[in-house]
């Protein structure tokens, strides 16, 4: 078990590295959020009708545009060089880079959150103040269904060598119970001034656990060098 | 050989037509009309079966998936990929005789309720099934990235189902007082809607399965994904 984890922990550190070291994804990802955010604002005009459902709706358009590109670019990083080849010869499990690819991919979208939320928030003066815990909750959870779902056909269409719109295509339906569920439960929350709770945390759980399964089950199959 | 294979199958779809007749008889000269809907409640005899077989259709899409991966044999892609061509026309069909329904009963041809939004989300799904296919060149990697994507749709769908639950103000009527004539109708229904669309999936099987044949012995149509 301490070998998986260290395994998991050093696929992951290699990838962090390699972002760090470029900054290509985060820069490219954190820009296309904030024009994304930009085109709807003007788009919506500058009265601020959006209220608590409309915030989590731009904010999923941000994070699901930006997220597709992101979990484009870790995998594209692996067909460098045959950097894949090398990888699948190394003596680990493929759920274990599954998991590095998933948690690495996760990292890159919280990084997101966290610039584009803040930007959101200023320029359509959301207020997240009734319950900002509740809130991070709701998206982290979202974010690792999501990112299992990303990181799963990012590498199944890694080596057809046309992803761009294909992979959104993908991820995207599949993806909308989460925005769903994630937008009623802050509507309860925010509006209703619910707990965090019930049906719709539920299904984000449910999702999260499903997907993350079947991705580790899967991924075996689909890597190709 | 294919002589009598095509005798089969021409009895077979005057059999399902003859049922379609008959169906179709019964819910004209049989069936009484509804008090509160009129004539347009009608609609539901084949929305109600179709819906089903649209689900039906989706799990011959997942089983045809497993069976590529475990097997890697195209047939089980050929499979699959029938299947979703059946699923996305029966879809159409629930979607369309809902919003008949939908505008006779409540006078808008959409509203985002929870039944309406769940056949609109898995229409999705399979829609991008099928859009997605012919843009990946490689046959075996087609039928992979289809065989994950077919695994994980179906998945998918009853976590679609229960956050299409979230939305809110259902209208959709949950049950139908029905007298015995109307439920036999249904069952009757049942009958060519079943019939048509076990016949639309071998179809496309079969038409698949010619163009695979003839793209090995050289005849390269692009209508083969």
């Amino acid at each position: 078990m301490t070998t998986v984890l260290r395994q998991v922990a050093l696929l992951t550190m290699k990838d962090l590295r390699i972002e760090a070291r470029g900054r290509q994804t985060i820069s490219l990802v954190a820009v296309l959020g904030t024009l994304i955010i930009a085109v709807l604002g003007l788009g919506l005009g500058p009265e601020g009708r959006v209220g608590g459902a409309g915030a989590t709706a731009i904010l999923w358009v941000a994070y699901l545009f930006g997220g597709v590109l992101s979990f484009e670019k870790t995998m594209a990083v692996e067909r460098e060089e045959a950097a894949m080849a090398a990888l699948l010869l190394a003596p680990v499990d493929r759920g274990v880079i599954y998991l590095g690819k998933l948690i690495g991919n996760l990292a890159l979208m919280l990084a997101l959150a966290a610039v584009i939320t803040p930007v959101a928030v200023l320029l359509f003066g959301f207020d997240l103040s009734a319950a900002p815990l509740a809130f991070a909750a709701v998206m982290v959870i979202s974010m690792i269904g999501f990112a299992a779902v990303g990181t799963l056909f990012a590498a199944a269409v890694a080596s057809t060598r046309l992803q761009g719109g294909l992979l959104a295509l993908l991820v995207f339906p599949v993806s909308l119970p989460l925005v769903v569920a994630s937008t009623q439960v802050l509507v309860s929350v925010f509006r209703d001034g619910e707990p965090l709770g019930g049906l719709g945390l539920a299904v984000l759980v449910a999702f999260d656990a499903v997907f993350l399964v079947t991705s580790w089950l899967v991924f075996e199959c689909i890597l190709e060098p | 050989m294919l002589e009598i294979s095509r005798k089969a199958s021409a009895a077979y779809w005057m059999a399902a037509l003859a049922a379609l007749a008959g169906a179709v008889a019964m819910l004209i000269y049989y069936t009484p009309v509804e008090e509160t809907m009129g004539p347009i409640q009608k609609v539901f005899y084949l929305h109600l079966p179709a819906a089903i077989n649209t689900l039906l259709a989706g799990a011959a899409v997942f089983a045809g998936s497993v069976g590529y991966l475990w097997r890697r044999d195209l047939r089980w892609d050929d499979l699959a990929a029938a299947a979703a061509d059946a699923a996305v026309i029966l879809g159409l069909v629930v979607l369309l005789t809902g919003m008949v329904w939908a505008h006779s009963a409540w006078g808008v041809w959409w509203t985002w309720s929870p039944r309406l939004t769940f056949t609109f989300m898995l229409w999705l799904l399979y829609v991008v099934y099928v859009l997605i296919r012919p843009s990946i060149e490689s046959a075996d990697r087609r039928a992979l990235v289809s065989a994950v994507y077919g695994i994980v749709a179906f998945l998918d769908v009853p976590l679609v189902y229960l956050s299409a639950y979230l939305m809110p103000q259902d209208i959709h009527p949950t049950s139908i007082n029905m007298v015995g004539s109307m439920k036999l109708t249904l069952a009757a229904w049942f009958v060519p809607v079943g019939l048509i669309s076990a016949g639309l999936v071998v179809a496309r099987y079969r038409a698949r399965r010619r163009a695979r044949t003839q793209e090995t012995v050289g005849c390269r149509r692009p209508a083969c994904a």
